[in-house]
């Protein structure tokens, strides 16, 4: 059996539910295709994929043999660009957070690129592989609507004291709580331009239901140091990379 | 001396209003200052971007508030202005005791307003964004007789 993380925590728990493909992850909310695509702002609702011209298949590609071994993803077989979405997590007990990020996206996304940043965290591949992805991703545990950001750019915000209504602070407000109905709206696509109709990503989780939630270690939470496993498991990494970097024979 | 309130939650407009307002009754308190994250230019209709009015006196809030910085005379104070807070900032907050506003005027100042540095007030220094006009950030609030 794969180990993906250790530690008896709940957090080492999460983290290791993100990281594991076989985890069905707990659908917290529905997104339609249309609307992904709205939010990632890459092309419009209804319009044709751009991809190369010619079609691969027209194309007189060099022999090699990794295609032979490799079945391409759909988008890479249609000549899809590769396109992104990025998330910003805050540390006010986010569900997910950059490093744990990448090594869920590396476990379940094929094809996928993850680029790691200390507040934000960036996939990349396909297109229409991308809204696949980004639609799992908004539905699912890995996102909630007040401490999650998605961020195509000014990302900042991650480490700022939340409002006071719970959400994370955004420069550019691309997602907004309406009062009155208590749900959590995005009315600009991630990188800020403003939507025609806001879509709802529906409610924040309550302050307890994020620290049951959360994939991060906190002294106001579950602190890092109690995680006894966790602790000594990196303690022996550090030790066998010191005496690795020593190469003692 | 100088304290500190440190919310746990930054503070929209409607918040501050009411929190300065309430600290304007603690007799103690010579000098307020507002301090965080610049707010968006007006025009962006940013909700908390707006005139707030503090004891009569309308003030341009350009900033998300993050903490509050007071000078106070003496500290029993103190014991007023967390109560203060108790009553509206239910999220939690800290009060930090120490220096905050800086109470000398500085080379900068010096290079910045030249020959004028001697016609501004003793109690303008500190009280602003050392890049901003002064005329633009700082608002005087007339204390009850």
């Amino acid at each position: 059996m794969a180990q993906y993380y250790p530690g008896t925590t709940n957090v080492a728990q999460n983290r290791r539910n993100f990281c594991n493909p076989d985890y069905d992850l707990k659908k917290m909310r529905e997104v339609s295709d249309e609307d992904v695509v709205k939010i990632l702002g890459h092309r419009a609702p209804g319009e044709e994929y751009p991809s190369v011209h010619p079609p691969i298949e027209e194309m007189d590609e060099p022999d090699d043999p990794i295609r032979d071994l490799v079945e391409p993803l759909d988008g890479a077989k249609a000549g899809d660009r590769v396109r992104y979405i990025q998330f910003t997590d805050s540390m006010y007990n986010a569900p997910a957070h950059p490093f744990v990020r990448a090594r869920a996206y590396l476990c379940r996304f094929r094809g996928a690129d993850a680029g790691t940043l200390s507040g934000r965290q960036i996939i990349e591949t396909r297109e229409r592989d991308l809204e696949k992805y980004a639609k799992e991703l908004i539905e699912t545990e890995f996102f909630d609507p007040a401490v999650t950001g998605i961020r195509g750019k000014t990302v900042h915000g991650h480490s700022l004291r939340l409002d006071e209504d719970g959400m994370m602070f955004d420069m550019l407000r691309r997602q907004v709580l309406d009062k009155d109905s208590g749900m959590v709206e995005s009315v600009k696509n991630q990188i800020g331009e403003e939507l025609d109709e806001p879509v709802v990503l529906g409610e924040p989780m309550s302050e307890a239901d994020l620290k049951e939630k959360t994939t991060i270690y906190r002294k106001d939470g579950e602190a890092y140091r109690d995680d006894k496993d966790a602790v000594e498991v990196l303690h022996r990494i550090h030790v066998t990379r010191s005496q690795g970097g020593f190469s003692p024979e | 001396m100088d304290i500190e309130i440190f919310p746990h939650r930054l503070l929209g407009a409607d918040t501050t209003e009411r929190l300065l307002n309430d600290l304007e009754d603690i007799e103690s308190i010579k000098r307020m200052v507002i301090h965080g994250a610049r707010l968006p230019s007006a025009n962006e209709e940013h909700p908390d971007r707006r005139t707030i009015t503090v004891r009569d006196e309308e003030i341009d809030l350009q900033v998300k508030t993050g903490r509050i910085l007071l000078e106070i005379d003496s500290e029993e104070a103190i014991e007023d202005v967390k109560e203060v807070c108790e009553n509206i900032l239910n999220f939690g907050f800290n009060v930090h005791i120490g220096t905050f506003i800086r109470y000398q005027k500085t080379v900068t100042d010096g290079i910045k307003y030249g020959d004028q540095l001697d016609q501004i007030p003793e109690e303008m220094v500190g009280l602003t964004d050392q890049n901003a006009q002064l005329n633009k950030r700082a608002t005087i609030l007339k204390k009850k007789d």
